[in-house]
């Protein structure tokens, strides 16, 4: 049942931010919205839910506390734990064998150029 | 054990979740109060809504209507319960620009209706702190108010008509004087699916006056004066308030007018004060005091009230136009029993705008509870929805 409301200095999830967010404006599921992503970085569960967070800090510059979602380190912190996804995976270990996201590439053959939206 | 399985047949599976991360998330809303959350549903069409009613009467599970979980007071806060998130209820139906009206689904952001409604001149008036997030469903059913409240009125004023689907699964349109059987109900009543709301023509000019003042008496004496026609908003910060958004630490009066009367009048300095205003709450509730209260007094007891908190030292600030301050506070302070115990020695209302939920049941009184009885009985007898919440 309910349990005594405890602080969370990071985040005071008023969810002023969810509309900015592009994961959130695309599946509107709270878990996929920044209080969401914090909530679940704060109960310290690893969870692969953080890999669907863009990185874009959208909702960094429209939180009224500047709470930042620390992606990188948080994801960080998943991979450390042994949660991963399968692309996040070929991708890493492609960066370190081959020295780009998509691996061996051909004699003469062009990598392909990852673009921004 | 309750039967996920036929709910995502009735649903779709993509709708239907109790993963542990979706369980945690929906346990929570604004009010920052934990609660239990077995499952969450995200309905897609109204009448998804009337099947999972039927399925949750089945299996004897207790449901939670969700819009957009701003809400202060627990009342989205599950107690062992489905979460249903209406945020996929995201259609605009029909907007008619000479009728000045539009029917939406429950789940449409506030913001985003008007961002729509700007292109024709017009706007729904009723702009909670929360606007860029809260859903009309949610607005609907806690009656918001806000910061045009003085000009505007509350959420009730602006609603033709709701689709409500009760506890039985019944679908009715209420209007006219049964709109009050949904609004304001926070949702004990059942789901609210869709509506028709009113609309205003977007002000042609905006201009906003702010000034400091040495103490509360003289804030009031001008907040008489700037009670004019024109008159759009009165917020109010106290000293200690003003303080935490950096100003200068003296009560403030936040006016905004659909004339040149204020003294600000550039666009881009009236949108960074509204932005500075809008996260008042967040920025004191991220100094630790998250318990917002929203009493609301009669003019006569405007000043008492206003020199109280500042002579307790309390953070407050509010919908002075319409008597409504949110003092808040930190956990476990014995001033919130002694503050309401003065509002309700002036007659004031426990709620001015955010609502009863689980937080204020404690303050209500008999008649009040005996009233929503009445409605759940005819509505929802066997308690499915919202169970807990009001009373
Ligand atoms: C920073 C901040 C500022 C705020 N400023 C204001 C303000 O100025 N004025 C004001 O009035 N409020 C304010 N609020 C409170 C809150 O935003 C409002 O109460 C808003 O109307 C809630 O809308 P929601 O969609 O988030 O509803 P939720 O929080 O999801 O739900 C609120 C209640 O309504 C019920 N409910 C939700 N949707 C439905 C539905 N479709 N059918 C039936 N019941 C439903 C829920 O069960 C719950 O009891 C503020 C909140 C925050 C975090
Ligand atoms: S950084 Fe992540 S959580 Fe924040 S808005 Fe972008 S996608 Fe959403
Ligand atoms: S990240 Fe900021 S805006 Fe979003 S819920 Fe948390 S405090 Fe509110």
């Amino acid at each position: 049942m309910l349990k005594e409301p405890l602080e969370n200095p990071a985040c005071i999830e008023c969810g002023l931010c969810r509309e900015v967010c592009p994961m959130f404006l695309i599946l509107r599921q709270e878990r996929i919205s920044p209080r969401g992503l914090a909530i679940l970085a704060d109960e310290g569960v690893a969870s692969v839910t953080f890999y669907q967070c863009t990185l874009c800090r959208a909702c960094r510059v429209v939180c009224p506390v500047g709470h930042d979602p620390a992606g990188e380190r948080i994801r960080g912190q998943v991979v450390a734990q042994g949660v991963e996804t399968e692309a996040n995976r070929i991708m890493i270990a492609n960066i370190r064998q081959y020295g780009n996201p998509f691996g061996p590439l051909k004699e003469g053959e062009i990598p392909k150029t990852l673009t921004c939206c | 054990m309750m039967d996920l399985a036929s709910l995502q047949t009735l649903v779709g599976p993509e709708n239907v979740s109790a993963s542990l991360e979706d369980r945690l998330v929906y346990g929570r809303d604004a009010s920052r109060l934990r609660g239990e959350c077995l499952a969450v549903a995200w309905p897609m069409h109204p009448e998804q809504v009337v099947a999972l009613v039927e399925w949750a009467r089945a299996e004897a599970v207790d449901l939670v209507p969700r819009g957009a979980g701003t809400g202060l007071c627990g009342g989205a806060t599950p107690q062992r319960s489905l979460v249903a998130d209406l945020s996929r209820l995201t259609r605009i139906e029909s907007v008619d620009v000479e009728q000045r009206r539009a029917r939406v689904q429950a789940g449409v952001v506030l913001e985003t209706l008007n961002r729509r409604l700007a292109l024709a001149g017009l706007f729904l008036p009723v702009i909670p702190g929360s606007h860029r997030s809260a859903s009309i469903g949610g607005m609907i059913a806690t009656d918001a108010a806000g910061l045009r409240a003085v000009r505007y009125g509350v959420m009730r004023d602006w609603v033709e008509e709701v689709t409500l689907v009760d506890g039985l699964g019944r679908v009715h349109r209420l209007s006219g004087d049964a709109l009050n059987h949904a609004a304001g109900r926070e949702g004990v009543t059942g789901f609210i699916t869709e509506a028709t709301v009113r609309l205003a023509p977007l002000p042609r000019q905006r201009s906003i006056s702010l000034m400091a003042f040495d103490d509360e008496a003289a804030l009031l004496a001008q907040r008489r004066r700037w009670l004019v026609p024109e008159l759009t908003a009165l917020e109010y910060l106290n000293r200690h308030a003003a303080a935490a958004l950096g100003w200068e630490p003296r009560p403030h009066l936040l006016a905004e007018f659909d004339s040149a009367q204020g003294e600000i009048r550039e666009p881009a300095r009236i949108a960074e004060l509204w932005r500075q205003r809008d996260g008042l709450y967040p920025v004191l509730a991220a100094s630790g005091r998250w318990l917002i209260e929203d009493p609301q007094v009669e003019e006569d007891n405007l000043v008492a009230l206003l020199s109280w908190l500042d002579a307790e030292q309390i953070p407050a600030f509010g919908h002075l136009g319409v008597g409504i301050v949110h003092p808040c506070f930190r956990p476990n302070d014995e001033r919130i029993a002694a503050l309401y115990e003065l509002v309700a020695g002036w007659g004031g209302q426990v709620s001015g705008e955010h609502g009863i939920g689980l937080k204020k049941k404690a303050w209500t009184d008999d008649a009040f509870r005996a009233q929503i009885r009445q409605l759940k009985a005819v509505y929802d007898p066997q308690g499915l929805i919202n169970r807990g919440k009001l009373c």
